[in-house]
């Protein structure tokens, strides 16, 4: 706006005559909805709506954004563009938060595809009628117990693994016969472990063959001295098992998931602890030493035969596909700076993250982890 | 606008590259849109990272909101509400040519803006006091839960980001009083108050998603 030369600007004064003003009544109004909303979305907070509670404060937000919008900023008498423009504001954000909290929520899922599974499962049962206790099936139930569910359940499944401490909820004691989420029959712990149990640290075992699921269930019901009813046909097919086909819960399509090559090589090397441990080489000292033995005893399961992490030890709250994992012990760590460092993270645990403590070593046998642990950093590179 | 030009009426003069005073009118409003909009993007950012998070830890939202002063979050959700409308009758007043009763009213707004950030400064000081600050600076011991300092690293910066918003709303609307009392605006020409009314519209719609985001979790 220059003040040289009006002579050029011929439009002295705007013609504002068909803008809309707002009157003093309806700003009044629409105030006192504001207010009225402000105390009612507090009110309602106090209130225990259960998973409702966020989404109707986030509704009685947006009535009340929505009123500002059409009122104070006069949207209702504004071009419609300025309402598409601004309306793509919010539209913009939505799916800003729907692809990130996809990416995060289900990232786990990238790695599942279908094609050759790594894992062999067949996603049909080869047994007759598999919830059905026999005594092979808890034989191998109790074989593959030992293999995926010691570390968290114990090797009794009193729920008190050495991993048990870094879970809250606990995990499952399988002997006592109160607080089970999905139920205690066979049908039932089948579903838990197909599909984890969000909230805790109990992931899915969906990638074990069906057959091998049915044989942990009937082992798990084995371990109780209080037998549950037996699975009716309706428990079983509430599962979504076929009867007719003994197609499993989600049909074949579920279980031709397939997992990433590295979980995969993971899971055969924890189910056979045998000492074939390729790439670093079959050494002696792992496996003889005082401090090798309290290490494959103690803490191989989480941070890996070699030191090496990776494991996964707790899946993230609500998301079954999102896990934490062990990172490597490399002799960089504070921990492994001194013996002192080590010893305490040892007896204490770590607060917050999934390493429990082992107050009840010695001090030679801590000395002797101490040297193991430094000579297993070593070899990693 | 110029200060050389005495009349009592300063004339707004339409810009050489518009058609005329409307089309000028309608495109700097629109421009406000377009402004408002990334607005809303650049909170967007802290608003999914608030949903993201919130997914990942409920638990830890739920102990940790429970330090914010809730009665304060509330009174300053109708303070800011009282000062939307307050710019509201501004903007109508300006637009009848009224212009004292629009000054009066931004005054008003103005002063709600500082009663705003008065509440907030004790909000802030109490958490300041409580070793509830961001991050690395967290020192508070009575929340257990480890993931605790994300969330007040989230609640800084979204109040932060709003109060800057509020300083910066004050700063706009003592302007618009400045000109108003240069008698620059009339019922003919009064677009800089209203978008200066959007923008802080728009600061009171942040305020009233912060609200229940931060204070009523559950």
């Amino acid at each position: 706006m220059s003040n040289n030369d009006h002579s050029n600007h011929p439009h002295h004064n705007q013609d504002h005559s068909h803008h809309h003003i707002v009157s003093t009544k309806t700003a009044l109004t629409v105030a006192g909805s504001l207010f009225f909303l402000t105390v009612l979305t507090v009110v309602v907070s106090r209130v225990d709506l259960g998973v409702w509670n966020f989404p109707v404060a986030m509704l009685v937000a947006t009535v009340k954004a929505l009123l500002v919008m059409m009122f104070f900023m006069d949207l209702i008498h504004d071009a419609p563009e300025n309402s598409v423009i601004f309306g793509a504001g919010f539209l913009f954000l939505v799916i800003f938060f729907i692809l990130t909290a996809s990416d995060l929520f289900f990232r786990g899922n990238v790695y599942v595809k279908a094609g050759t599974p790594l894992v062999a499962t067949s996603g049909r049962s080869s047994l007759k009628n598999p919830w059905i206790s026999t005594p092979e099936l808890v034989s191998h139930g109790k074989e593959l117990f030992s293999q995926n569910c010691v570390t968290c359940h114990g090797p009794e499944g009193l729920g008190n693994g050495v991993a048990a401490a870094g879970y809250n909820p606990p995990p499952r004691n399988f002997h006592s016969q109160t607080g089970w989420i999905n139920g205690r029959k066979p049908s039932n712990i089948f579903k838990t472990l197909k599909e984890g149990i969000p909230g805790s640290g109990m992931a899915s075992f969906g990638t074990l063959p069906i057959d091998d699921r049915w044989a942990l269930a009937a082992y798990v019901v084995s371990l109780n001295s209080e037998r549950p009813a037996s699975d009716t046909q309706e428990d079983v097919a509430k599962i979504g098992y076929d009867l007719k086909t003994g197609l499993a819960a989600g049909g074949a399509r579920q279980e031709e998931k397939t997992i990433p090559i590295e979980f995969a090589i993971e899971r055969m090397a924890v189910a056979e602890p045998a000492p074939a441990h390729g790439a670093l080489g079959a050494n002696e000292r792992g496996f003889t030493s005082v401090g090798g033995q309290l290490y494959q005893a103690r803490c191989a399961q989480c941070h890996g035969e070699h030191g090496e992490g990776g494991v996964r030890v707790r899946s993230l709250g609500g998301m079954p596909k999102a896990y934490i994992t062990t990172a490597p012990l490399l002799a960089n760590r504070e921990s492994l700076k001194s013996a002192d460092a080590f010893n305490h993270v040892v007896e204490n645990g770590l607060t917050g993250r999934e390493m429990p403590g082992s107050a009840d070593l010695s001090g030679g046998e801590l000395s002797e982890l101490y040297t193991h642990v430094k000579w297993l950093a070593g070899q990693l590179h | 606008m110029s200060s050389t030009h005495e009349s009592a009426y300063p004339v707004h003069h339409v810009g050489h590259h518009f058609n005329n005073a409307s089309d000028e009118f309608e495109a700097a409003k629109q421009g406000m849109w377009v402004f408002l909009v990334t607005e809303i993007l650049m909170f967007g950012g802290l608003f999914v990272a608030y949903g993201i998070f919130r997914g990942m830890y409920p638990e830890m939202y739920v102990e940790a909101h429970h330090a914010l002063q809730m009665k304060m979050g509330a009174l300053n959700t109708i303070v800011l509400i009282t000062s939307s409308l307050t710019m509201a009758l501004a903007v109508s007043a300006t637009q009848r040519g009224k212009k004292q009763r629009a000054i009066g009213m931004m005054a008003a707004t103005i002063f709600l803006a500082c009663c705003f950030l008065v509440v907030k400064y004790f909000e802030y000081s109490h958490k300041f006091h409580e070793g509830l600050l961001p991050g690395a600076f967290y020192s508070n011991t009575e929340i257990t839960n480890p993931k605790a300092p994300l969330f007040f690293s989230l609640y800084f910066m979204m109040t932060g980001l709003h109060g800057i918003h509020v300083l910066i709303g004050i700063g706009l609307i003592s302007w618009m009083i400045l000109r108003s009392l240069r008698n620059e605006f009339s019922e003919n020409f009064y677009t800089p108050v209203e978008l200066v009314g959007f923008y802080w519209h728009f600061v009171d719609i942040v305020w009233i998603y912060l609200f229940p985001l931060l204070y009523l979790v559950s």
